[in-house]
């Protein structure tokens, strides 16, 4: 879908001194959030559920012992009171397991949408201010990192690096992933140029840092920000995927060893029994991106102004 | 084609009011307009933008677009009967057979993935024309009064084509399936002088050739003085004047006319005697609920014109609405447009 | 733009951004081969120089081991970097990308294009169907876009295009195989049916390709319907469409007006989405077992196959290099626009 950035967005040049006129603009960025939020009922289900994955995320493995308790006397038992999604194959609680597994996969998701973010901004306006030269190498560098395909990189690296912990991991899913921002955040870049932003700013014999800092990065905050959500499903995806394809090594519970462990060693594709430790992860990523989706649906709506006339 | 000694149709719009859906509820962009197009004549409709003048052309093809709606009033075409209540199949033949329509911003009203030429059989097939070879023959006439190779303008696609190219072919389009009522919808927007001023001596040569009624809306004084017979002002959804063009244009009586007017720079006169007229166009949420709609910008504002809104009143082949006309004081003349 | 009047194609053009293509392709596939080169010599224990000693503790001579290593990998394992860089590069002109160590004896070459015939078959059956469907749903979800119905349409598209394949693929065999099997969960094809023209060969064949098919047609289908939304919205709000019902052109000639210049820019992405082919289907091959590029290349890292993994990874790669190009020239086929070289 494209983002179509509000110009009005980007803040007036003399804009300093009338603190109280940005002021007035935040009030109303905020009435505008909530009177957007409020004509869909899903979009607040979409924030509630991503409040609440990022309470578990944070005090999940606060609620459990570290070691989850086993029960070798209920081995894959079916959902109950006590277990709402039934037990693993030692018995242990698999609420728990997707409870305490949230923290490693979300923190993975926030650590490469920060590197993607950080990364892809970081090109797309060197290149997109510097033009020329320094444009075109960087550019051929972003289709390459575009076109190289993705997951079997990642099957590939994952040979020689462990990608040990979520943040080494989303340190490579990061560097791997960048491409899409840098390509957007350029023609942003240049699209503002050519309107005379940045000519406008240096003729106001504005600094570089200020030109960037406040005349450009604002206009193109909501953009990235949305793609900072997309970039943390994608991340998400991603390490439970190669989790779950069983080519990292398991060393703690997350939802992609579950996947993983129920498939292929608890046989949940042929018998019913390991179902549930199948579903309940599946829920849980599916919950996710329900609630990310909800989300972006209502920046778009907020930051494009197209879309709200309609 | 042979010279047709069919007469031109007359059209007649009657107590036509179109509102839009706002979140404000439903505003009128056009109220309670009358207008008359005499057959044979070219009738020009000025306005500043949001006068609804565009929604005034679109009516005549019943083609408002939503979140407009057409709320009341007829518009009668000989031979068609009221378009507005029409439908379907019905309503499709009439639009590009009966009554021809240039579109605003011509430039973009043309397929960009197929050439000309198919678009013109696409147009032939639609209306059921049995001679394409004759229809083709017919656009590439035309498009040669225009001063173009027809051959070469059929084939090509509407990018290899220049702006005002562009114009004359959405002309030609309009003009193919010998549609008796044309209305072009600001056909010299976007174009540059002379361009405009060939494209206006085109649309005269026509229309007086093939004996049409023709509308055209645009916001440019100066150039609708030159092709049409009578004119109608716009502002804020109603007709406020209407009358001969010479007439309007030499003596105009409403005060908003007479305003349009002194904003005209002259060649001859000096620069600062040009004054723009004070204030805003309304836009459909600021427009007053009753009163006069102009009062806010107008010099001759009276204590009625809070109230009550002006009833158009015809006097001397003119039809205008408003309160200061009618009144004693109001008969100063301005001599400086006499 | 004189020449290019009638809309003639500028050959001259195409053939100049077709040539960069090209260029830039080869580099990428020359960037993929010198990582995958990097990756197996910088594997821990080093993979090649292991099987060369290991071959010459089972009594070959050192010539033997070396050229008996150098058959599997590509590359002598010993002599320095350079030479053994282009010693790779060298068998990879002669196209050959070594011998499989964990089916031993065959050429890397051969799995490859045994497997690939799993994965294009049903892979490409799901494209183009969820094309259709996602492109057919996409006008729908457009016109309809105001009411209930769309908002379904386009929230279940964003779902489904959110959500990871293998979350789709676990789903459907959880449903379909595991809680009411009606379909197979694994595998290609029964194996108590002898290949060949058959109808029961046939029938198994279709049998289990209807789960891996039907999860990537939902995996795609979702990025078709909300990118036809997004194009048939804009197109609507194009002057040309109202122009085409102020002329009082048929219904379906309006329509098809609509969806040509809505669809055409999905044609190039349709082109990209085959090119990924063969590297998107690695879950869908796991899940169901499926004995294709995906799978070949997992199994190819679980069983410390190297060369095996190095060439797939190279093959997947050129898919989309080809893709690539493909989806450019595409482009310049069907649009009038970039043919005739207008910047329109």
């Amino acid at each position: 879908m494209t983002v179509i950035i509000n110009p009005e967005g980007v803040a007036d040049p003399q804009a300093s001194p009338a603190r109280t006129t940005r002021a007035t603009l935040r009030r109303n960025f905020w009435r505008g959030v909530w009177r957007v939020l409020r004509r869909k009922p899903s979009r607040m289900a979409g924030v509630v559920i991503i409040v609440l994955f990022a309470l578990m995320g944070i005090a999940g493995p606060l609620l459990y012992p570290d070691n989850l308790p086993r029960d070798d006397n209920a081995l894959y038992a079916p959902p109950s009171l006590a277990h709402p999604f039934g037990t693993d194959f030692e018995g242990t609680d698999v609420l728990a397991l997707v409870v305490t597994g949230a923290r490693y996969v979300l923190l993975t998701g926030l650590a490469t949408a920060a590197i993607t973010v950080a990364v892809g901004t970081a090109i797309g306006l060197f290149a997109g201010f510097r033009r020329g030269r320094w444009d075109t190498v960087l550019m051929r560098l972003t289709d390459m990192n575009l076109a190289i395909p993705g997951l079997p990189l990642l099957l590939v690296l994952s040979t020689v690096w462990k990608f040990e912990g979520p943040l080494e991991m989303g340190l490579v899913l990061g560097l791997l992933g960048w491409g899409g921002i840098a390509r957007a955040v350029r023609s942003q870049t240049l699209s503002l140029r050519e309107r005379g932003f940045i000519e406008a700013a240096r003729g106001l014999g504005l600094p570089t840092r200020h030109i960037i800092g406040r005349e450009l990065l604002p206009g193109m905050a909501p953009y990235i920000a949305m793609n900072m959500l997309i970039a943390v499903t994608g991340a998400v995806y991603a390490q439970v995927g190669l989790f779950f394809l069983g080519v990292l090594p398991f060393e703690s519970n997350n939802w992609g060893v579950m996947l993983n462990l129920a498939v292929f060693n608890g046989g949940a594709l042929t018998t019913p029994a390991a179902l549930p430790y199948l579903l309940a992860p599946l829920l849980a990523i599916l919950l996710l991106t329900l609630g990310i989706v909800l989300i972006v649906d209502a920046m778009d709506e907020i930051f494009n102004p197209r879309l709200r006339e309609e | 084609m042979t010279p047709t000694t069919v007469t031109a149709p007359g059209v007649r719009i009657r107590d036509l009011t179109v509102v839009y859906k706002t979140p404000a509820g439903e505003l009128p962009a056009v109220s309670g307009v009358n207008l008359s197009l005499e057959p044979g004549t070219i009738t020009g409709v000025v306005g500043e933008s949001g006068s609804g003048k565009s929604t005034l052309a679109l009516s005549l093809l019943n083609a408002v677009q939503p979140p407009g709606r057409i709320a009341a009033g007829s518009v009668e075409i000989d031979g068609l009967g009221d378009v507005l209540t029409l439908g379907g199949e019905d309503l499709r033949r009439a639009r590009g057979r009966q009554v021809g329509y240039v579109f605003q911003a011509a430039q973009n009203s043309l397929n960009p993935l197929k050439t000309i030429g198919k678009q013109l059989l696409d147009l032939g097939r639609s209306h059921d024309v049995e001679d394409l070879r004759g229809l083709v023959r017919d656009a590439k006439e035309l498009l040669a009064r225009m001063g173009m190779d027809g051959a070469r303008v059929l084939d090509s696609h509407q990018h290899e084509l220049s702006g005002g190219m562009r114009q004359r072919v959405g002309i030609m389009l309009a003009l193919v399936l010998n549609a008796k009522v044309v209305v072009l919808d600001e056909p010299t927007t976007a174009l540059d002088m002379i361009t405009q001023a060939t494209i206006l001596r085109i649309i005269r040569e026509v229309h007086d050739e093939r004996s049409l009624t023709t509308l055209v809306i645009t916001h440019d004084v100066g150039a609708i003085a030159e092709v049409a017979d009578s004119l109608a002002v716009m502002y804020g959804g109603r007709v406020v004047e209407h009358g001969e063009v010479t007439e309007v244009l030499g003596a105009p009586r409403h005060p908003y006319t007479q305003g349009l007017i002194r904003a005209i720079p002259r060649l001859s006169g000096d620069i600062s005697e040009a004054r723009a007229l004070p204030g805003r166009p309304p836009t459909l949420g600021t427009l007053p609920a009753a009163g006069c709609v102009f009062r806010e910008r107008c010099e001759r504002r009276m204590a009625v014109c809070e109230t009550d809104e002006p009833i158009p009143v015809f006097r001397d082949g003119r039809t205008v609405a408003c309160h200061a006309v009618d009144h004693p004081l109001a008969l100063v003349k301005r001599k400086e447009f006499a | 733009m004189t020449n290019a009047v009638r809309g003639r194609p500028r050959w001259g053009a195409v053939a100049r951004k077709t040539g960069g293509h090209l260029v830039r392709g080869l580099v990428m596939v020359w960037v993929v081969a010198t990582i995958s080169f990097v990756i197996i010599r910088e594997i821990p224990g080093n993979p090649v120089l292991g099987q060369y000693e290991s071959l010459i503790q089972k009594g070959m001579s050192p010539e033997q081991a070396e050229r008996a290593t150098a058959v599997l990998y590509g590359f002598l394992p010993t002599g320095s970097l350079w030479q053994q860089y282009l010693g790779y590069m060298g068998s990879l002109l002669h196209l050959d990308l070594g011998r499989s160590l964990s089916t031993p004896g065959v050429e890397v070459t051969t799995l490859i294009g045994s497997a690939a015939r799993w994965t294009v078959l049903p892979v490409l059956a799901g494209t183009l169907l969820s094309f259709l469907l996602g492109v057919t749903m996409g006008v729908y979800a457009a016109i309809k876009r105001s009411g209930k119905l769309g908002d379904m349409l386009a929230l279940s598209g964003s779902l489904l295009h959110g959500v990871p394949v293998y979350v789709i693929g676990l789903l459907l065999t959880a449903i379909f195989a595991t809680l009411w099997p009606i379909l197979p969960s694994g595998g290609p094809v029964d194996v108590e049916f002898v290949p060949g023209l058959n109808p029961g060969y046939l029938g198994s064949l279709l049998q289990h390709a209807v789960l891996p098919v039907v999860t990537y047609t939902l995996a795609s289908y979702g990025g078709w319907i909300l990118a036809m939304k997004s194009n048939v919205v804009a197109v609507l709000g194009d002057d040309f469409i109202l122009a085409a019902e102020l002329r009082g052109l048929k219904r379906g000639i309006v329509f098809r007006y609509l969806a040509r210049n809505a669809i055409l820019p999905l044609f190039t992405i349709l082109a990209l989405s085959i090119g990924m082919l063969f590297g998107g289907s690695i879950f869908i091959e796991e899940i169901f077992n499926y004995p294709g590029l995906g799978l070949l290349l997992v199994n190819s890292i679980t069983s410390r196959d190297y060369a095996l993994m190095g060439g797939t990874f190279l093959v997947i790669t050129i898919g989309i290099v080809v893709a690539n190009i493909v989806a450019d020239l595409l482009y310049t086929a069907i649009d009038p626009r970039v043919r005739s070289g207008g910047a329109a």
